[in-house]
């Protein structure tokens, strides 16, 4: 390794995005630092662009101004003919994106495909890992988010908590310096959660650096170290978790803990969802 | 009823389905092959892209398959100075490579625009899914759009590959001795067209079953990951 730079170069930097649909303005400039080992719990009432935040890290949405460095690489960015922002180079992208693992909300497996042929895909396909390489490492995530005993079944076998915890390991399997989770349980029946905090909360204790959108502020206080809370595209405000989440400075981040404008969440705060440390 | 005729004739009606099916075969597997890239480039944004592909998919589909066959073997005979300077007049010549190339860009363009529906349909979700493991361009296409997509356009595919069986028999215009070909020329002789057509009708229907036979059987084998599921899906955009 070269020396850093700085003190400690940031695994995941972004300086004030921008980005609108139309003349919607989604994020109005959002920064945030992710160092290593950071769980960072992004939260805000629906249309607050936490979304849009995470696709915009990994350009799958394009940002309309504004930087990304992924450990200390910045994301080269330009103006087609038409005037369109766009990435400079695709392949630095591919390359990029290699390193961010992303968790959707829908899961996303790739329906004609295995659970374990949607983990080795990439790994091949992408990085060129020799193919009997990824499959031990495919089967040792499997046994590590328990879905070994589905490894040959198609996705549309596992039940939603299921479908997650693979594509968990799906985004593992290509050793990103940071996971990005975009509501990984919204989409899930309330008795499937558990299992899905439970593999995530496992991937925090080992370390790994992850940027998780959710609506479970029990999770939250438990696995995050810092909760950031977006508000109409702003960071409205951020901190230590236990500290924000407990005692909220603003009042729209009050009001959304309390149940204001997400039902939920009233629901959710008494009892502690996720497993404590 | 006396069916003599018919057996008597039956090595050379055989002999003309042989004929048939090559054809309906090359042109199938050749204009899959152009579909693929025609349908890809009719889904780009680019304008030097799509607008030939649109081009030519509205002609093909646009004017019917006899004149696309006279415009060929007829047509080329007005070029035949400049075909033979490009090397390529003693491939027009043949009617043979005249009815292959016209079926094959005919039943291209119709796969084209299946594969372009099929392409679109492919869920959004599992294709950025794809983009943001680091999948792009010809490797995404190849790994998980095009799989993808050639699975939901099978059923309107099977059609596509029945329609161009029954239409092989126009090829028998232009001199060729396929089944129909066969047919018209042992009934000219023979003035027995009942009993010949039926059993030409009755041969196409054969293989028109065998086809749709087959399609079920791929169309069950490759749609495994979508049945028996145990709770409500999620892919249900990739459902049929």
């Amino acid at each position: 390794m070269t020396p850093d730079v700085g003190p400690r170069e940031a695994a995941l930097r972004v300086t004030n995005l921008h980005k609108a649909f139309g003349s919607l303005d989604v994020l109005r400039g959002i920064s945030l630092a992710a160092h290593e080992h950071d769980v960072i719990a992004v939260m805000g009432a629906s249309g607050s662009g936490k979304s849009t935040l995470l696709r915009c890290i990994n350009l799958l949405d394009i940002p309309d101004a504004g930087e990304v460095h992924v450990g200390g690489e910045l994301i080269h960015m330009c103006f087609d003919r038409r005037g369109q922002r766009t990435a400079a180079d695709p392949r630095q992208v591919d390359r990029i994106r290699t390193r961010l693992g992303m968790v959707f909300q829908r899961f996303n497996l790739w329906s004609h495909m295995t659970v374990l042929q949607n983990i080795i895909e990439a790994p091949i396909r992408v990085l060129g890992v020799p193919r009997r390489r990824a499959i031990e490492q495919a089967d040792q995530l499997l046994r590590k988010v328990g879905l070994y005993d589905k490894r040959d079944d198609f996705p549309a076998y596992l039940s939603g908590g299921q479908e997650q915890r693979a594509a968990i390991a799906r985004a593992l399997a290509m050793e990103p310096e940071v996971l990005l989770l975009d509501e990984p349980t919204s989409a899930l029946d309330p008795e499937l959660v558990g299992e899905v905090l439970k593999v995530i909360d496992d991937l925090a204790a080992e370390g790994r650096t992850m940027l998780i959108v959710t609506h479970e502020i029990g999770f939250a206080r438990a696995v995050s170290s810092r909760t950031i809370f977006l508000h109409q595209g702003m960071v409205n405000e951020q901190g230590p978790s236990r500290q924000v989440l407990d005692e909220p400075r603003s009042e729209r981040f009050r009001r959304f803990l309390s149940g204001g404008n997400w039902g939920r969440a009233a629901l959710t705060t008494p009892s502690q969802t996720g497993g404590n440390e | 009823m006396d069916l003599t005729i018919v057996w008597e004739s039956m090595p050379r009606l055989l002999g003309g389905t042989v004929l048939t099916l090559e054809i309906t075969f090359l042109s199938l597997l050749a204009g899959l092959c152009l579909a693929v890239p025609v349908a890809v480039a009719r889904l780009s944004y680019r304008r030097i892209l799509w607008m030939p592909a649109y081009g030519y998919m509205l002609y093909f589909r646009g004017t019917p398959l006899l004149v696309q066959l006279f415009l060929v073997y007829y047509g080329s005979g007005q070029f035949q100075p400049l075909l033979d300077q490009a090397g390529v007049w003693f491939l027009f010549r043949e009617a043979y490579f005249c009815a292959l190339l016209t079926l094959t860009l005919n039943t291209a363009a119709y796969t084209a625009e299946i594969l372009r529906g099929a392409i679109s349909a492919v869920p959004r979700g599992e294709i950025e899914a794809a983009r943001s493991l680091g999948m792009s361009g010809l490797l995404l296409y190849r790994r998980i759009i095009l799989p993808k997509a050639f699975r939901l356009a099978l059923p309107a595919y099977t059609n596509e590959a029945i329609f161009l069986l029954q239409a092989t028999s126009l090829v028998s215009i232009i001199t060729l001795l396929d089944l129909t070909g066969v047919a018209r020329i042992i009934v000219a002789r023979s003035f027995e067209p009942y009993k010949l057509y039926i059993t030409v009708a009755l041969i196409y229907l054969a293989i028109t079953y065998l086809v749709a036979f087959a399609a079920r059987h791929a169309e069950r084998h490759l749609s495994a990951h979508l049945r028996e599921r145990p709770v409500e899906g999620v892919a249900g955009a990739s459902g049929r």
